[in-house]
């Protein structure tokens, strides 16, 4: 766009002319400018200088021959006339001052309007006159005055107005108006100037049709000037059908006449495809800025068409290519200013037949690159047929007065006149100034640069790189080969992505070349093993593609040449016929050539390189085998003179060397250590796998990876291939698409399958004995001693690490869920590793030492080979709980050798001790009523209730419930601390004598103590306090453990009631005894009982039988019986009913309480004869009811 | 008269190419193939742009070069037709007729059990089978 002059690109912009009163002049354009629409200003200083925009003064140089001067479509400086110098209106600013004073004054004032007068009226131009008042003289001027000047100037009171300076509210008003009558004026005076060029059009009153487009495009720009734009437009329109009318109209005369009426051909065709880019370039810029596209598109597309053939004669046909270029460029650059501001969203509504890509600037640039290719071709072309010698004619041809038009300028002295040139004149100097020009082809770069960011842009990526690729070549051939090698470059991974090979060989070709030129030898191998490694089918070979670049058409027979060529280079063998064309490209000592193939680079198709080892898992110096297959995609075999195998452990890096090419290997720079295996030769075939099977030993432990296989041919080549696994080994780039026998790597189809190129190297079998000594099941509360024992048999321990880990059998680990949320304090823990106890010998300190809970790391001092040492683990279990102890030794074999490591694990039980249970009784024949065993059954109840200030009587058994037997050492009632009433008296008094002798309890074996318990206070619940065992098994060594268990609490209860059953131990048969029911009522309440008595058979009684009685508060009542055995053994008493009617409480004492033994005679005791048990001494008081 | 022909794959690698030409402009036909899956790839895409094609396996007019018109056609396994021809007024219908007949050549071409999906059609048979198909259409021009 920047080829067209400033007043074609932007619209036009009204002109007004204001004359005198220069101080005001800037505000007045200032404000003007910035009204809406704005209005540029002409301003002059004085009247003297009106003339300028007068007709007459400037068509008087460069006169044309009078046949001339008609015969231009578009006059060249037309427009920019009426831009800058030929206002619409004129406004004469005098100053009130002038009015109103003297007659010289007013005489000056009548001139300088008469002036103006006659300069506007030649070009109809409107005339304003501004009087410019002070704001305090406003009234001064009289209306007499007024008048006359109106009626100098011949104009309408409105076109006379004031103007008044000195004041900000006037001034502002005073601008307006001015705005105001300015703007109005000029709408008319374009106006009435259309309308008169209109009214020719119209009458057909025009001498040729070239004076039809003239109008047309006048009137056009008359309209634009009033911002009509749709009259505008349609008036462009018709000057370019207009156009096109006069160029069919030529075409008809060249051919009827085959003579041309005025201008020579060729300058004629240039002519009028100026004059059409210019009605194009106003269409399309009013078309794209009103929105319309898809109309802008369309006339495009019609444009084109009209003027596509027009190419003219051949030697100027770059002119016309150059032309079609710019209308392209034009409609790109005008596009893309549009489609900034209207969003793309706008153009969904695309009709199917215009395709979308015709809304993208990039399409356009495109082409107008491809067109000035093609002038660029043109113009050589014609370079070659027109020898150009210098002409200083040539010199002095310039732009005439028409658009489009040459002449040459013949300088007269004084004047210069314009005179016509051949057409013979005119391509000369159209050649010679296209010599002149800067290069085409950086201009064709430029627009390819565009285009393809344009595409970028818009995510079309390929037509991108197809702008790429033209830019390339063309850098290519300006022989920027730098820049060309670097565009070409960033082709490649799309083309090889998408497996284009036509195009990606093409593209290699060219970066070949490129290489060649820029001599860079390690680009040229690499490319031209990548080409020659294409997959060129015979599909695409069986087609010629010619334009295919310096690579030629790819086909077999040039991948077999390149193959050679680029094997001749790495092998340093000359080539007599490529001599000169390889002189920068030397593999030698001083240069030599290593090239690097990883997973993702193109070369894979060159060398592939697959490592397998036979076995996924070996045994450290066991000889394992390897598999090494290569694999290659170029045409012809090729000999590789030797293989370096690299592995991560570089001990077992080794070489294999092809027998037939021992001499041309460097063998020198071998390591002396390596092994060096030989082949009788090394040579890879196309397609087919070379599989190569060697054992190998690995050295150290851990991980054992084939990094590289490094491949040397010639003296000074070596490509260094990473090695892949067959089991993931990816498709070949490119080749994949092609139908090919894909054999596996390896003959095993198993390890092709999951064949690794690494393996585990095991560590060596551990010579050390570890040995848990296992002591049956840990006791709860015990400190469980585990002896760990070491024995070195093979090897000696140095640095060793014994690891100590306590898990729990399910793996849960050793809290149990709900603890672990609190803190670990150790009562949380089941099973606790206490600590580890080491041998005397050694002393602590260099020890590291680490115990804790469940995680113990204890340091082995140094053992020799025979040695042994041991330790015992100190565990405590908290709860029954099986656990797992694992146990593994860390140790060198010798210092600095790698670990070797024994694992060994035990499970654990832990197992209860002792089952501590306990039973509350009540003492023998003494009842107590307990209201709450009346309530509920007597064995469901939870809570054991006691009668209080009674004593009871309570049993704690202690089970042996292990397998080996354990020795008690105490059991006690203590206190639980836990409780903090201190003032609950429990009596306990201990009975059984036991104490001083520990007894050994067998597996199984219970232990009985009784103690008895009086509660003394009134409260509702009673501490009993905790069974404390005092145990340890029965070995000399073990300790002593407690083992505590706290016993439940009981309910205390006030007894209303008690009823004790008097009796003597036993009786004599035949010999009465006293037998008593003791009724004690502890309430202050009388209490009501019914008793009664069943007979015996047994016994002959005397007492009441039945009755009601009454107990007084506090006193008791006793039932009295006399009883003669009637029989011998043991016998049932008469039994005894008692009710209490207030509690509905009936008591019958058990058969035990009521049981006696009955002697047949009376026994004779040994022991304590006189302390015999009377039952009469003990006969109890009778309380009188 | 259709000059270039070509099926391309998933990974817009061409799968079949044939040009029909006795120029020098084979290679050029193969960047227009190329330029056009662009175009392809927009529409697939962009379906509501197309909206009433949705389900419709003719693409239409893709690219329109100075001297060439590009069609394209997407198979429901999204293989690719395109075909570049000279004549630059055509009817739809001859493309959506012209793209049928090669579908049914394609399809027979892939059903060969030696041929393996996603690799390239080396059958002579259905190069044969092509050529005949582009030698017996003529586009009419309407204009």
């Amino acid at each position: 766009m920047e080829h067209y002059p400033e007043e074609l690109r932007t619209p036009p912009v009204t002109l007004v002319c204001i004359v005198g009163h220069q101080d005001l002049h800037a505000t007045i354009s200032t404000h003007l400018h910035s009204e809406q629409p704005p209005i540029n200003t002409l301003a002059l200083p004085d009247f003297s200088k009106i003339s300028v925009i007068d007709k007459s003064p400037k068509e008087k140089e460069n006169q044309l021959p009078s046949a001339y001067t008609s015969s231009g479509i578009l006059k060249r400086d037309w427009l920019l006339k009426h831009r800058t110098r030929v206002p619409a209106v004129v406004a004469a600013l005098f100053d009130a001052d002038q009015l109103s004073g003297d007659a010289a004054q007013w005489l000056q004032v009548c001139t300088d309007l008469e002036n103006l007068k006659t300069v506007a009226r030649g070009r109809n131009i409107k005339l304003v006159v501004v009087i410019v008042v002070r704001f305090n003289s406003k009234d001064s001027i009289t209306e007499e005055r007024m008048v006359a000047l109106r009626k100098r100037a011949e104009v309408d009171a409105k076109y006379v107005i004031t103007f008044i300076p000195d004041d900000t509210s006037e001034l502002n008003q005073s601008l307006n108006r001015l705005g105001n009558i300015f703007g109005e004026l000029a709408v008319t005076f374009y106006r009435d100037e259309g309308r008169r060029v209109k009214t020719r059009l119209e009458k057909k009153n025009y001498g040729s049709i070239e004076f039809n487009v003239r109008y047309c495009f006048k009137v056009a720009i008359y309209a634009e000037f009033r911002r009509d734009w749709a009259e505008a437009l349609r008036m462009y329109e018709d000057g370019y059908h207009a156009l096109r009318e006069y160029v069919l109209r030529i075409q008809f005369e060249l051919q009827m006449i085959g003579t041309s009426t005025r201008l020579p051909a060729i300058q004629r065709l240039v002519e009028i495809k100026m004059v059409a880019e210019l009605f194009h370039f106003k269409i399309s810029t009013l078309l794209l800025h009103g929105g319309k596209i898809v109309e802008a598109i369309k006339w495009f597309r019609q444009h084109n068409a009209s003027y596509k053939k027009l190419t003219g004669p051949t030697q100027v046909n770059f002119l016309h290519w150059e032309w079609l270029s710019r209308q392209f460029l034009v409609f790109a650059e005008l596009l893309e200013t549009t489609s900034a501001t209207i969003s793309s969203s706008a153009l969904t509504v695309a009709d199917r037949t215009s395709s979308d890509w015709e809304f993208h600037p990039a399409y356009y640039y495109q082409l107008a690159a491809q067109f000035l290719k093609e002038k660029k071709a043109c113009v050589e072309i014609s370079v070659s047929v027109t020898p150009i010698e210098a002409d200083e004619g040539c010199d002095s041809i310039v732009p005439s007065l028409y658009v489009g038009q040459f002449a040459r300028l013949l300088d007269l002295g004084e004047t210069s006149v314009m005179q016509l040139i051949t057409d013979e004149e005119y391509t000369l100097f159209a050649l010679i100034s296209e010599g002149k020009r800067l290069g085409d082809s950086t201009e064709i770069i430029a627009l390819l640069k565009k285009a393809n960011e344009a595409y970028d842009n818009f995510k079309s990526q390929r037509a991108a790189s197809f702008c790429r690729l033209l830019m390339a070549k063309e850098y290519f051939l300006t022989s920027d080969y730098t820049n060309s090698k670097h565009h070409f470059d960033k082709l490649t991974s799309l083309y090889r992505q998408e497996g284009w090979v036509t195009l990606l060989w093409e593209v290699l070709g060219y970066l070949r070349e490129c290489s060649r030129k820029l001599g860079s030898a390690q680009d040229f191998v690499s490319y031209s093993l990548e080409m020659a490694a294409l997959p060129i089918s015979p599909i695409s070979s069986r087609q010629e593609l010619k334009d295919c670049g310096p690579a030629g058409s790819p086909s077999l027979k040039h991948v077999e040449s390149i193959h050679k060529e680029v094997f001749a280079v790495v092998r340093e063998e000359t080539l007599n016929d490529e001599e000169e064309n390889m002189d920068g490209i030397k593999v030698n000592s001083d240069h030599p050539l290593h090239l690097e193939i990883d997973l993702v680079s193109p070369l894979r198709v060159v060398l592939l390189t697959s490592v397998a080892f036979h076995e996924q898992i070996v045994k450290p110096h066991a000889p394992t085998l390897i598999t090494l297959s290569l694999l290659s995609q170029l045409p012809s075999p090729v000999e590789i003179d030797q293989l370096e195998i690299q592995f991560n452990q570089s001990e077992c890096n080794f070489i294999i060397v092809n027998a037939q090419r021992r001499e041309s290997s460097s063998i020198s720079n071998i390591h002396p250590d390596r092994r060096v295996e030989t082949v009788p030769v090394i040579q890879l075939f196309t397609n087919k796998w070379l599989r190569l099977t060697y054992d190998i030993k690995s050295v150290n432990s851990g991980k054992l990876e084939c990094t590289y296989v490094i491949a040397r041919i010639g003296p000074h080549f070596s490509i260094c291939c990473g090695a892949e696994s067959p089991a993931n080994m990816n498709d070949l780039p490119l080749w994949k698409f092609e139908e090919r026998f894909e054999a596996s790597p390896t003959k095993d189809p198993a390890i092709a399958f999951s064949g690794m190129k690494v393996t585990q190297v095991e560590e060596p079998d551990p010579q050390v004995d570890l040995i848990l000594g296992s002591a049956g099941p840990a006791l709860v509360g015990e400190n469980f001693m585990l002896p760990v024992t070491l024995t070195s048999k093979g090897h000696s321990v140095e640095s060793g690490e014994l690891k100590i880990n306590l898990v729990d059998t399910k793996g849960v680990g050793l809290l149990s869920p709900r603890e672990a949320e609190h803190s670990s304090s150790s009562d949380n823990l089941f099973v606790e590793l206490l600590g580890v106890l080491c041998g005397p010998t050694q002393d602590n300190n260099d020890n590291i030492r680490k115990v804790q809970q469940s995680f113990g790391l204890v340091s082995v001092p140094f053992l020799n080979v025979g040695d042994s040492w041991s330790c015992n683990l100190e565990i405590q279990w908290h709860r029954p709980k099986p656990i797992m102890l694992y146990i593994s030794l860390g140790y060198s074999p010798s210092s600095g050798a790698p670990k070797v490591h024994i694992h060994k694990s035990l499970q654990i039980e832990g197992k209860t001790p002792v089952v501590i249970s306990h039973r509350l009784m009540l003492p023998f024949r003494r009842d107590p009523l307990l209201l709450s065993r009346l309530k509920r059954s007597p064995e469901s109840g939870q809570a054991v209730s006691l009668p209080v200030n009674e004593t009871s009587i309570l049993v704690v058994n202690a089970t042996n419930c292990t397998e080996v037997p354990l020795r008690l050492l105490s059991m006690s009632i203590s206190e639980d601390e836990v409780t903090p009433k201190s003032k609950t008296k429990t009596t306990c008094t201990i009975q059984s004598g036991i104490d001083s002798d520990p007894s050994l309890l067998v597996p199984g074996e219970e232990f009985k103590k009784v103690f008895t318990v009086k509660p003394e206070l009134n409260v509702s619940k009673l501490n009993l306090g905790c069974v404390c065992l005092r145990w340890r098994r029965d070995h000399e060594s073990s300790k002593e453990v407690v083992t505590k268990q706290s016993l439940p609490d009981v309910n205390l209860e006030f007894p209303p009631l008690i009823i004790t059953l008097e009796c003597p131990p036993h009786g004599v048969l035949g010999e009465p005894f006293t037998y008593f029911a003791r009724i004690q009522n502890q309430t202050k309440l009388l209490q009501e009982v019914k008793f009664s008595l069943s007979d015996s058979q047994s016994f002959v009684l005397s007492g009441p039988h039945n009755d009601t009685t009454f107990v007084l508060p506090l006193s008791e009542y006793i039932l009295s019986y006399k009883l003669v055995p009637l029989s011998s053994g043991s016998l049932q008493l008469p039994r005894v009913t008692i009710t209490s009617v207030r509690y509905s409480a009936g008591f019958q004492p058990t058969t035990a309480a009521s049981t006696i033994f009955i002697f047949p005679s009376k026994p004779q005791f040994q022991s304590e004869p006189g302390k015999k048990f009377s039952p009469a001494d003990q006969a109890p008081q009778q309380i009188p009811a | 008269m259709i000059v270039c022909i070509a099926v391309v794959g998933h990974q817009n690698n061409p799968l079949y190419i044939q040009s029909f030409t006795e120029a020098d402009d084979a290679l050029k036909l193969h960047h227009i193939v190329h330029c056009s899956l662009d175009v392809v790839d927009e529409r697939v895409n962009n379906p509501k742009k197309s909206g009433p094609m949705l389900n419709e396996t003719f693409l239409g007019l893709l690219y329109p070069t100075e001297n060439y018109k590009v069609y394209g056609y997407l198979t429901n396994t999204k293989v690719k037709f395109i075909l570049v021809t000279t004549d630059l007024d055509v009817r739809d219908a001859d493309v959506r007729n012209f793209f049928r007949r090669f579908h049914s050549a394609y399809l027979d071409a892939v059903s060969n059990p030696f041929h393996v999906p996603g690799k390239k059609i080396t059958s002579k048979t259905f190069a044969e089978r092509v050529t005949n198909i582009v030698k017996s259409v003529s586009f009419h021009t309407t204009g």
